[in-house]
């Protein structure tokens, strides 16, 4: 008897703990209310916070509750989540690149019905990117451009006058690079630097510039072309920068920002975020201006940012989208966005009102910043493009540049991404 | 053959002939204590199924369906995508890399683990001290062990200015092709060595030291007792060594992704993050379960020979 009660007790305590494990996630008490919305992304907290406080403000009774997830994380979380059709998802937080692919898998919730809002709101880059087989899929909230900083004090050494912020006055990159060598006989430990050292973000304007094009290419944007003329001189000169101690070997992403702050590189290619960060670190005399092109080349910068979405299992899909209404196509919404950090919002009257706050974190360092994204958003930006392949395709690139940098001789190791990029996209027919 | 549950299922009330009473108390006698054993293991076995032997059945299952997003949902394709992975110059490349890095580290590791507990268990000044140093690195979570050895790896960083102390050409470590595994098993081996030292001083500790005195009567040099007497006596410390060792080398991921994500040119390429690419950044689930599959037979044949050769030497 004592046997079989001890026998019971360790059953019910199985029991009990497969039950509670069970159970967690319904005793959750924010999904059985209409008024929740809930928002995942791979942002602090804190960034969306005014955003948050401002829709609630606005629609009483309505709250929105939000999930980070770390960057890294943020892809895969989303495809096992919505694969298995989680409603805890309302809205989400989709890298701009990635639209086409959400949509086709059926992740995204189709916003047809906001197109001509949408396309009011922003450029028709940031509007282009959330279209897919002629349906609208996210809204822009962010973009993004690239610029080039300058630390004037190592040009004064190599005695080079230093460039200015207008366009019109666009350095190329071969005067760049030039440049950038006087100044390491000047001093200077390396002559030029990119903040994304493998990233497709900002090695696509080489290309363009070159009329590599994007890369991919067809109707429906799923043949691989980085082999052609333009890839391959601009890779080629991207290799040689490397090959020439011109840019440092080995000094990962997260690494490059500090050696531009800590004085050691002359010119150096980043993005909005950048200016806060050397209004902060940077103690020398620098400026921003226009990202080069090449002699004879397009000026070509980079765009685009991030986009939300709604999921498609969502209960709350009307409060949802009003909160996305709220945070993309509202100025004041989409303005709250970019309160706590330092990226453009996409909406075109927010980007008017955040793009003085911005010049302004530089001081005298920063002057004529907002002229110049305005301008480059305006004219020159070429976003990345829309293809249900862009994942596979980034990755293989950036593993392409990575090896580039590293010595890899360019025309083969550009054949080889090609057609680790075309079997990687024979999986998706 | 009777099902145990049938038996314990008979009802009661349907009493038998007084004869047959004695076998069934006995039987019951018998059940009941497997019973109450398996009640309690029933969490641990519960655990098993649900978190290992499941998953297991999802992977293999998985790895016969295929299908892209655009071809609309998932099908079985039997054995393509096993096909597709030994026909992928990309994959042929990363499984001889991982042969390459498991025949050369697990030696390495274990010969130094074993040298640095047979120095440490010496009677000698501040040996505890240095003990610690070496195990220090295990507290040091993987992805920060990466990160520290990424600037001493950088052109300008530590592992160059050292080498220019001595007088030596800067290496270009983790950017170069022929460099950069080495790099990644010195990385690997200053945070495992430490630990695997650990249970082969447990080892050395239990050798009776009648048997190192009884040697030194006879004559026999340090050198000699090492190896007749420390070596075959921790042999069995040395096995569970050698065999975890192996499986954790075949799992290492976290470094390779910090550091080198795969390159220069896939040289350190590793299985363990080929699958995380192919499942999480290229999205192919299916084809990374094939993978899955092929790591685990891989790992457990290594570990099977292993076995098999320490068995021989027990029976030798």
């Amino acid at each position: 008897m004592r046997r079989v009660s001890l026998a019971l007790v360790a059953l019910s305590a199985t029991a009990a703990l497969a039950l509670s494990g069970c159970s967690a996630s319904s005793s959750d008490p924010g999904s059985a209310d209409g008024s929740v919305v809930k928002l995942l992304g791979a942002e602090d907290p804190a960034t969306f916070a005014p955003v948050i406080s401002a829709f609630e403000a606005e629609n009483k009774g309505t709250t929105v509750k939000y999930t980070q997830v770390p960057f890294d994380q943020l892809s895969s979380t989303l495809q096992q989540r919505l694969a298995a059709k989680d409603k805890d998802i309302d809205v989400y937080t989709v890298d701009q690149p990635n639209v086409s692919q959400l949509a086709a898998q059926g992740f995204l919730e189709d916003l047809s019905d906001l197109k001509d809002q949408a396309k009011k709101a922003t450029t028709p880059e940031q509007y282009s990117v959330n279209v897919y087989q002629d349906k609208l899929w996210a809204l822009s909230v962010w973009n993004s451009t690239q610029m080039m900083f300058v630390n004037n004090d190592a040009l004064a050494k190599a005695g080079i006058a230093a460039p200015t912020a207008n366009p019109a006055e666009r350095w190329t990159w071969e005067q760049t690079v030039d440049a950038g060598k006087a100044a390491q006989a000047a001093g200077s430990k390396w002559g030029l630097l990119f903040e994304q050292v493998e990233g497709y973000y900002q090695l696509q304007p080489l290309a363009e510039s070159l009329g590599g094009g994007s890369g991919i290419t067809g109707k429906d944007m799923l043949t691989a072309d980085v082999t052609n003329p333009g890839w391959t001189k601009a890779m080629q000169w991207y290799a040689d920068l490397y090959s020439n101690n011109v840019s440092p070997r080995g000094v990962g992403g997260f690494q490059t920002s500090p050696v531009f702050a800590d004085g050691d590189v002359p010119f150096f290619i980043g993005g909005p975020w950048d200016v806060g960060k050397f209004a902060e670190n940077a103690k020398f005399n620098w400026s921003v201006v226009p990202m080069p092109a090449f002699a004879g080349g397009k000026a070509v910068t980079p765009n685009g940012s991030w986009s939300w979405g709604i999921n498609p299992a969502s209960d709350h899909k009307d409060a949802a989208k009003k909160f996305l209404e709220f945070a993309a196509l509202n100025p004041a919404g989409n303005l709250a966005t970019t309160e706590k950090t330092t990226i453009i919002p996409a909406n075109t009257e927010a980007q008017a009102k955040y793009l003085p706050t911005l010049e302004a974190l530089g001081g005298t360092h920063s002057a004529g910043v907002a002229d110049l994204i305005t301008e480059e958003i305006k004219t020159t930006a070429v976003p990345r493009p829309v293809s249900v392949g862009y994942v596979q395709f980034e990755s293989m690139m950036n593993k392409a540049f990575a090896d580039i940098r590293n010595g890899s001789p360019v025309e083969a190791r550009l054949k080889d991404a090609q057609s680790q990029i075309e079997a990687a996209w024979k999986k998706l027919r | 053959m009777t099902a145990p549950g049938a038996r314990i299922q008979r009802p009661r009330a349907a009493s038998p002939l007084p004869g047959t009473r004695r076998p069934r108390r006995r039987s019951r006698l018998v059940w009941r204590p497997t019973l109450v054993a398996l009640a309690f293991l029933s969490p641990a076995l519960i655990g098993l199924v649900l978190l290992r032997l499941a998953p297991a059945v999802v992977a293999f299952w998985q790895s016969l369906q295929g299908g892209g997003i655009l071809s609309g949902g998932e099908h079985f394709v039997g054995l393509d995508n096993y096909v597709e992975l030994f026909s992928s110059a990309d994959f042929i490349g990363s499984l001889l890399v991982t042969l390459l890095f498991t025949v050369i580290i697990n030696p390495v590791q274990v010969a130094i683990a074993f040298l640095l507990a047979v120095l440490y268990t010496r009677r000698a000044a501040g040996s505890g001290f240095w003990r610690s140093l070496v195990i220090l690195p295990i507290a040091v979570p993987p992805a920060v062990s990466a990160v520290i050895w990424s600037v001493i790896y950088r052109p300008d960083g530590l592992g160059n200015a050292f080498l220019g102390m001595l007088g030596l050409p800067a290496q270009p470590f983790l950017t170069s092709p022929t460099q950069s595994l080495t790099a990644i098993m010195v990385l690997l081996s200053w945070v495992g060595v430490g630990y695997w030292m650990l249970f082969l001083i447990a080892g050395i500790n239990d050798v009776p030291t009648e048997l190192y005195e009884a040697a030194s009567l006879d004559g026999a040099s340090a050198w000699r007792q090492l190896w007749t007497i420390t070596f075959p006596l921790v042999r069995r410390p040395l096995a569970f060594v050698l065999v975890a060792d192996t499986v954790s080398n075949f799992l290492v991921f976290a470094p390779v992704q910090i550091l080198t994500k795969g390159g220069p040119e896939g040289s350190t390429n590793l299985l363990m993050h080929d699958i995380f690419n192919r499942a999480y950044t290229l999205g192919d689930l299916n084809t990374a379960q094939a993978e899955v599959i092929i790591l685990v037979l891989l790992t457990l044949a290594i570990v099977a020979v292993q076995f098999r050769l320490l068995k021989s030497e027990d029976a030798a």
